[in-house]
């Protein structure tokens, strides 16, 4: 009895971090607390779009696991459509990509000293107070 | 002669060549070393580039085609393409973007060089040598990496032989919760040697100018744009029989004969992208007002299946050319040099090339790396044939009595950006 409510504790807790960890948040060094951005807004401003809200995208690396949730489900596009569509932009000129930080914790340690800017972060990271949870996609 | 306007755009592109010289010089001379990963993305200068090395075969002895013949050639569109750009002040950069080519119809040098002015987040000016925005890629041609196919639709991308302006553009966007757009217009002109299939022709274009639309709408992009010049083409040939048949007082027809005149083109353009599918068209017609320079029209249609990191689709691609009638001016069967004259003017207009084409092509494309990529391609090239079986089309026959008027081409290309 004891084992099986133990198993099954353990299952509930895996399956509360598996689904978690196929949620991400988009978070920003913001003082407006106006700014509610539609999944269509967040996915122009990552694309290099200009919004009328001012907040600098900062990515992930391409093999990163909260990259991959935010192509799939807020981009849209593979990640080779992302990296051949950067490509296009830089050398005509017209769209720098953004700056692409090596894991969760650096983007978050970098939002927090750089005000005005945006990035992706799986849900269960831990969310410092200064910074803003602008929107969360299951 | 170089008109007042052209010697001040080169000298505007020197005083950038030099910038951008020294730029370059300034940073290679820091002793400040190797730029952390930071600092990359923040440096005042910054380095990149893209290489693409294609491997083409034509499965044809009796023909060529675009500098495909029937052994593996890797000459023909393989590149190297390096770019500095250079922030001098927060709203001020210089770009320059260098293009090493072995092709035999293309020479190494700048491609682009221009400053970009950005008085606001949605407006950016430029300003130097640029890539006229005739079609969706037309300014990314030499970037492979940046489109799913290795050779550029040619039945469509190869309508125009311009491909860079020194001049001004300009380009204000715009973007709300579902939908973006993007205005740009560019004023500038043209001075350069042309190839064509067979040829070197001096081309001058001069109030070259167009506006492109761009419309964004969930995952369609949609563009549309008109570019017009004045177009003075070096047929030296033609103007000299031109002015004979002046001075005989058969101005219609000496008319007919100028190359010389307004050139219209005109484009439309759908691209949609999602995680499983995408799909690329492009229209276009160019119009000119000379009867001896083609009209054309031509048009492809791509689906595609993204499998990542695998995408693969099927491509089809048309073009027709047409020309202005001759005019029906000179008499015949009076007089023998009148017989000569007209039998001379007919020639012009039958020697015109068609160069007609369609093809099919199924293509794949693996990004083994987020930023390299391996692509293989096989296209059907079909040529249309004139009235009396003729060749029309951009094949060069090398023999006429076998070639069927179809050939293969298959394609490797490995495309990288750095």
């Amino acid at each position: 009895m004891k084992n099986l409510l133990f198993a099954s504790l353990v299952s509930l807790v895996v399956s509360q971090h598996a689904i978690s960890s196929n949620s991400i948040m988009v978070i920003a060094n913001t003082q407006d607390a106006s700014i509610e951005p539609t999944r269509q807004e967040i996915r122009n401003l990552f694309m290099g779009s200009v919004l009328s809200y001012d907040l600098k995208a900062i990515t992930l690396p391409p093999e990163n696991r909260a990259r991959v949730l935010f192509n799939t489900k807020v981009v849209g596009l593979t990640e080779s459509r992302i990296q051949s569509y950067w490509a296009q932009m830089r050398f005509s000129g017209r769209k720098t990509q953004p700056k692409e930080l090596a894991s969760e914790v650096l983007v978050i340690e970098y939002l927090q000293t750089h005000p005005g800017t945006v990035s992706y972060v799986s849900a269960d990271a831990e969310i410092p107070n200064d910074l803003t949870i602008l929107f969360q996609i299951n | 002669m170089l008109s007042n306007g052209l010697k001040k755009q080169l000298k505007i592109i020197r005083i950038l060549q030099s910038i951008f010289l020294l730029s370059l010089s300034s940073h290679f001379l820091s002793p400040c070393g190797v730029p952390s990963v930071y600092a990359k993305t923040e440096d005042a200068l910054q380095l990149s580039g893209f290489a693409r090395v294609v491997l083409g075969y034509l499965d044809e002895s009796d023909a060529t085609y675009f500098g495909y013949d029937d052994s593996i050639s890797f000459n023909q569109q393989s590149l190297v393409g390096l770019q500095a750009d250079y922030k001098i002040l927060d709203n001020l950069s210089a770009t320059g973007q260098f293009i090493g080519h072995r092709g035999s119809k293309r020479e190494s040098g700048l491609e682009w060089l221009y400053l970009t002015y950005t008085p606001t987040r949605s407006t950016q000016i430029k300003l130097g040598k640029q890539r006229i925005p005739f079609f969706n890629y037309s300014d990314s041609l030499d970037v492979g990496f940046a489109y799913p196919w290795i050779t550029l639709p040619r039945q469509v991308y190869s309508a125009i032989f311009l491909s860079t302006f020194e001049g001004v553009l300009a380009n204000y966007q715009w973007s709300g919760g579902k939908i973006g757009f993007d205005i740009e217009g560019y004023w500038g002109s043209f001075d350069d040697v042309v190839s064509t299939l067979d040829a070197e022709v001096p081309a001058k274009v001069s109030a070259l100018r167009g506006l492109i639309t761009k419309i964004n709408y969930d995952n369609w992009t949609f563009r549309a744009s008109y570019h017009t010049g004045d177009t003075i083409i070096g047929l030296p040939e033609l103007k000299e029989f031109s002015s004979v048949l002046g001075q005989f007082g058969f101005i219609q027809s000496a008319e007919s004969l100028n190359s010389d005149g307004k050139a219209e083109f005109y484009q439309i353009a759908a691209s949609y992208d999602s995680l499983d599918y995408f799909f690329r068209t492009e229209v276009t017609q160019v119009d000119t007002r000379s009867a001896v320079i083609p009209n054309t029209r031509s048009y492809f249609v791509t689906a595609g299946y993204n499998h990542y990191p695998f995408l693969s689709y099927v491509s089809f691609a048309k073009n027709k050319t047409t020309y202005g009638a001759p005019a029906a001016e000179i008499p015949v069967g009076f007089d023998p040099q009148l017989d000569a004259l007209a039998s001379g003017y007919q020639s012009v207009f039958d020697a015109l090339p068609l160069l007609d084409s369609q093809s099919i092509t199924l293509g794949t494309r693996w990004d083994f790396k987020s930023n390299l990529a391996l692509k293989a391609e096989v296209t059907l090239i079909k040529a249309n044939q004139d009235s009396i079986g003729n060749n029309n089309s951009s094949f060069v026959v090398l023999d006429e009595a076998n070639f069927d008027k179809k050939a293969p081409l298959y394609q490797l290309a490995l495309e990288w950006v750095f």
